[in-house]
């Protein structure tokens, strides 16, 4: 049985990618384990699926625990991943971590309001304001260089 | 109310005022926006930033013990994120001194950067060349400098630098532009003897996912904030925190120095702080 506890839906992908490049090490490390004749020339032996009935003690039995860590756009994830082995093969996975990005319900909590309200915009002219406020307006250089760049996209 | 219009470090300012500003009050808030720009702009080759970067020392400032304290703030709280020596990262993606707009590979900042400046509060020290960019904030703590300038005045007061503004006297009503649409806002709210900067990625982008606000950590632009809006009682906190909002550990710095916000994500979302005052336009999806 696989038991994957992937903590937030929204990061599942580069968490599993995370799991994929851990295998990897914890299998070599196996390998480096087991005294076996090492002639397999691939090094990606990493998942149980692709084993196909080779001789146990390819990986030595035990539990491997790493820890790993990948960049999101804003924080950088750690994760740590704990694999046990049986007869070779792959028995369970568990993936725990301590996300740090956004989605993760630990961190919606008393400093957020309004985590998932959709943004409606209303027109300027009907609010009866007096002043925006957005990103800085742009002037002298930098505009000039942008309409470069547009004129030579252009060009 | 009177209005003042002018170019300076980039961007176009507004200030407005009961009674006409003379020529007296002009040139005091023109000498003090000149100032500030020869020393903390990287974007003129005579300013204490460019020599400091070329060469390492020291730049004698009234601004170095305000600005990089609240830049360690802002680092620690960001994880690194916020950083004053992102310099070399804005400009390896093309926003240098000389807006050639190019990119190249990104680059993350050193983020040791507390080895190699030091500072008091009249002056900062670089043990070796280290570009500073002190956009993060800076252009807030020019909009309280120059309300001070202009402290002694009578009437009503409004500072606006290219939308980072406070406000002195009577309450002021103001539109949050979406940052997709500048012909709407998100919402609206009343400033009043207060400070509010915002900070966005649609203006200042130069190319695909080109844009100035990047993590020093990577040197990449962000992706997952479209805008951020801050409320304080001081422009540099309010700005300091918009630019904080981009990354996680923004909303918990805006706890800590008692700073209001509102943020926006690039697919649409908004967020705020719990007691925050603005009137924003959004619908709560069914679950």
């Amino acid at each position: 049985m696989i038991r994957t506890t992937v903590p937030t839906s929204v990061r599942k992908g580069a968490a599993l990618a995370g799991v994929a490049g851990l295998l990897v090490l914890a299998g070599c490390s196996g390998t480096a384990d087991a005294e076996d004749q090492s002639t397999d020339t691939g090094t990606d032996t990493s998942t149980e699926s692709t084993d196909s009935g080779a001789a146990a003690g390819d990986y030595a039995d035990g539990t491997y625990t790493a820890d790993g860590s990948y960049q999101t756009p804003e924080t950088v994830e750690s994760i740590s991943v704990t694999l046990t082995i049986a007869d070779g093969v792959v028995t369970e996975v568990e993936v725990t971590g301590d996300p740090k990005a956004r989605e993760t319900e630990q961190y919606q909590g008393q400093f957020i309001d309004g985590i998932s309200d959709e943004v409606v915009g209303k027109p300027l002219d009907e609010l009866n304001v007096s002043r925006v406020a957005g990103s800085s307006l742009t002037s002298g250089g930098f505009n000039e260089a942008v309409d470069s760049i547009k004129e030579q996209a252009a060009a | 109310m009177t209005i003042w219009r002018f170019d300076a470090i980039g961007t176009t300012w507004e200030i407005e005022t009961t009674n006409e500003l003379g020529a007296d009050e002009r040139q005091l808030v023109g000498a003090e926006i000149d100032r500030f720009d020869r020393e903390w702009s990287r974007f003129r080759s005579d300013s204490g930033v460019t020599r400091v970067g070329r060469d390492g020392g020291s730049i004698s400032s009234s601004d170095a013990g305000a600005m990089l304290d609240a830049y360690l703030d802002l680092s620690r709280t960001t994880a690194g994120a916020v950083n004053p020596l992102i310099a070399d990262s804005l400009a390896a993606l093309g926003y240098d001194a000389s807006y050639s707009l190019v990119a190249g590979d990104p680059i993350s900042a050193p983020a040791g950067w507390t080895d190699v400046l030091r500072w008091t509060a009249g002056e900062a020290t670089a043990s070796s060349p280290a570009l500073l960019d002190v956009g993060a904030l800076g252009k807030g703590r020019l909009v309280d400098l120059v309300a001070d300038v202009l402290a002694d005045l009578p009437g009503d007061l409004v500072i606006d630098a290219g939308g980072d503004m406070r406000v002195r006297g009577s309450a002021v009503r103001i539109g949050l532009e979406h940052p997709y649409d500048a012909s709407t806002a998100i919402g609206v709210l009343e400033l009043q003897d207060a400070a509010l900067c915002a900070s966005a990625i649609n203006r200042r982008a130069w190319g695909d996912g080109l844009h100035h606000v990047l993590d020093a950590r990577t040197g990449v632009p962000v992706r997952t904030w479209a805008a951020t809006w801050a409320i304080a009682p001081e422009a540099m906190k309010a700005d300091a925190v918009a630019t904080a909002l981009f990354f996680d550990g923004g909303p918990e710095l805006a706890a800590t120095w008692g700073v209001e916000w509102v943020r926006m994500s690039t697919d649409g979302r908004a967020e705020r702080s719990p007691t925050c005052p603005a009137q924003l336009f959004t619908t709560r999806p069914r679950a």
